[in-house]
């Protein structure tokens, strides 16, 4: 068994190097741009890039890191309360939009608009009733919403990719609706190194 | 390899030849005297071999793991083992011991056997006895690694419940499942239902979700965000192969399930928001899509003709299951009680699907025949249960619940008694999915 675990422990890293091999060739388009990082080793992920692009150049640490590599890095999925993008909150099991939410996209619209080289990405989140796959489907159906919502006021779509993540990256993980209303959102997270899908 | 386990011989020792007085195939339950459950007795077995350092463990250890099975079934009473009477000269043959032994604490059934350890190999003989009529009902040799003993005696147990219902029991099988193992990451796990022989097949740090088994129970179909963008694997137990499925056009496959000849896959693509069906061959080409709707179609499952797919859908507001014709690409709904009916799993005998459903604040496990009609509620919505999953041959329900704080996995008979835990991670473990018989 250990033998198949080495096995599947290789095939794993192999799958991981060469994913990290292709990831350069995707990523060509913004670093050309800036020239930064032409020849240079420095990591994909690297969030120190001041002065690049205009108008105090969006930062990924302006809105936190995607919750993914916050999990990954063991840090909260929780938007700083000094991002320019502020999360969208959701009823249960509804991907509508509420007055509330449309003034929230409203104003992260016009930021996005007067900062034309932010590319961000929209997470959809989900309180952690039901089961597991509807509620990747619903945090999908959140985050298009809230895509729609920006498209429409202006904010060009190839800048706003989604993903969803339905129930796995919770913001507090408590029983009760103060918890649940917390983790039904969308998400906003300044990309720096991954072109929209 | 431990997933190439071949049990070299399984001698018949005789063969049982069907009496009016052992309960005859009936409808899938097991009784005993006034309806009550069968009263058996499992006795530690005998080493028939040199002695070794490893005799009581194995002694004890099969023999806990065949009352562990029995258990697990709620068809069989075990007596306690500290109420036996037997002193240690008695054999394990017709003959060799006094059934009064045995029909004086209350047995009706017993098992006696025996082992012996060669190297790394084990042989083990078991026999099922009836304490009335003072008769060897099965008689059985199994071969295999001595660190495979428990893997006899549930194949074992398996014979008994042929015996008594005319179909094979379930615990020689594995489940696959969803665990955090108290961290903060999900990572897929199979182990056979007593927690043994536990394997890991992801560990990747992020979130993996929806283990699916192939038909032959030779690989696990899961979906993953460690490559950042959720998708689907295919992992393969036996080489620790994986394949990687990538949509053509853009978008994530959220979840897949093997039909039941094995030569496709139903699964879940999420594209703009919409989720959608796709039928793909088993290496993860699309053939073609199966639903057309706006909203969310996910959590697939076939029935076992493979004609038919259940699947949750919104379109009609609330997450509903609806069954949908492969062939003719029409869907029925099937659930109209309550407003959120998810996560359907249809049964190997075809008549029933099992689904979670909510009531009030609650998500309890439910069944429906698969002509619609009023659902049963199998879990009490004091607690959570969730994702419920059919055993190989639809008598038995796996399902994940947090009634004892974390979730947990149980296993209930399909009427909903007998509910019992597993043995768990220590962490969260969610989303079971039953293998089919192994061999």
């Amino acid at each position: 068994m250990k033998f198949l675990f080495k096995i599947s422990c290789y095939f794993m890293l192999t799958l991981f190097v060469t994913v990290g091999a292709c990831a350069p060739s995707a990523t060509q388009k913004p670093d050309s741009k800036t020239g930064a990082g032409a020849g240079s080793a420095r990591p994909p992920d690297a969030d120190s890039r001041a002065g690049e692009g205009s108008r105090g150049g969006a930062k990924e640490s302006d809105t936190g890191a995607s919750s993914l590599k916050g999990l990954q890095e063991g840090k909260p999925p929780i938007t700083p309360a000094s991002s320019p993008l502020k999360d969208v909150f959701f009823d249960y099991d509804r991907y509508d939009l509420s007055a509330d939410a449309r003034t929230v996209l409203r104003a992260n619209a016009d930021w996005l608009k007067s900062n034309p080289n932010a590319r961000v990405e929209i997470e959809g989140h989900c309180d952690d009733r039901g089961t597991n796959e509807y509620n990747l489907a619903l945090g999908a159906k959140r985050a298009q919403s809230a895509r729609e919502y920006l498209t429409t006021m202006g904010v060009a779509p190839a800048r706003l990719s989604t993903i969803s993540y339905g129930e796995e990256i919770p913001v507090c993980k408590e029983e009760g609706e103060s918890c649940w209303k917390q983790n039904r959102r969308a998400r906003f997270v300044i990309l720096q190194d991954r072109p929209t899908s | 390899m431990k997933f190439i386990v071949v049990f070299i011989a399984t001698i018949f020792l005789s063969f049982p030849a069907f009496s009016a007085e052992i309960p005859q195939p009936y409808k899938g339950t097991i009784e005993g005297q006034g309806g009550q459950r069968f009263p058996i007795a499992v006795s530690p077995l005998r080493n028939l071999g040199a002695n070794s350092g490893d005799s009581a463990r194995l002694s004890t250890g099969i023999a806990d793991a065949m009352v562990h099975d029995m258990e697990l079934s709620g068809w069989f009473r075990v007596l306690d083992r500290s109420a036996y009477l037997e002193n240690a000269q008695s054999g394990i043959t017709l003959g060799t011991f006094d059934f009064k032994d045995w029909s004086t604490i209350g047995a009706e059934g017993l098992v006696k056997g025996g082992f012996s350890v060669q190297g790394d190999e084990i042989t083990v003989e078991l026999r099922l006895f009836d304490v009335f009529q003072n008769k060897e009902r099965i008689g059985k040799r199994y071969t295999g690694r001595v660190r495979d003993f428990r893997r006899i005696a549930h194949k074992f147990v398996d014979e008994v419940i042929n015996q008594f219902t005319g179909i094979p029991g379930v615990f020689n099988t594995r489940i696959a499942y969803v665990s955090n193992s108290g961290g903060r990451f999900k990572e897929i796990y199979v182990s056979h239902l007593d927690g043994s022989e536990k394997f890991q097949v992801t560990d990747n740090h992020t979130i993996n979700l929806s283990p699916a088994w192939s038909p032959d129970g030779r690989s696990v179909l899961y979906s993953s965000f460690k490559e950042r963008n959720q998708t689907v694997f295919l992992f393969e137990l036996f080489s620790g192969k994986e394949i990687k499925f990538t949509p053509r056009g853009g978008g994530r496959y959220l979840g897949g399930k093997f039909s039941p000849d094995g030569q496709s896959i139903v699964a879940t693509l999420e594209a703009a928001g919409n989720t959608n069906l796709y039928l793909l061959d088993r290496s993860g080409n699309v053939v073609r899509r199966l639903t057309q709707d706006p909203g969310i179609e996910v959590s697939p499952a076939w029935s076992p003709d493979g004609k038919q797919i259940v699947y949750v859908s919104d379109r009609s507001g609330s997450p509903q299951l609806y069954i949908l014709d492969v062939a003719g690409g029409k869907s029925r709904r099937l659930t109209y009680n309550g407003t959120y009916n998810t996560s359907p799993d249809w049964s190997p005998r075809g008549d029933r699907i099992v689904y979670t459903g909510r009531v009030g604040s609650r998500f309890a496990i439910f069944t429906i025949s698969a002509d619609g009609g009023e659902p049963r509620k199998l879990t009490s919505e004091s607690s959570d249960s969730e994702d419920p999953a059919w055993s190989p041959d639809g008598r038995f329900i796996a399902f994940s619940s947090n009634r004892a704080g974390k979730y947990h996995l149980y296993v209930m008979q399909v009427s909903g008694d007998n509910q019992r835990r597993l043995t768990g991670s220590g962490g969260d473990d969610t989303k079971p999915h039953w293998s089919p018989r192994l061999d």
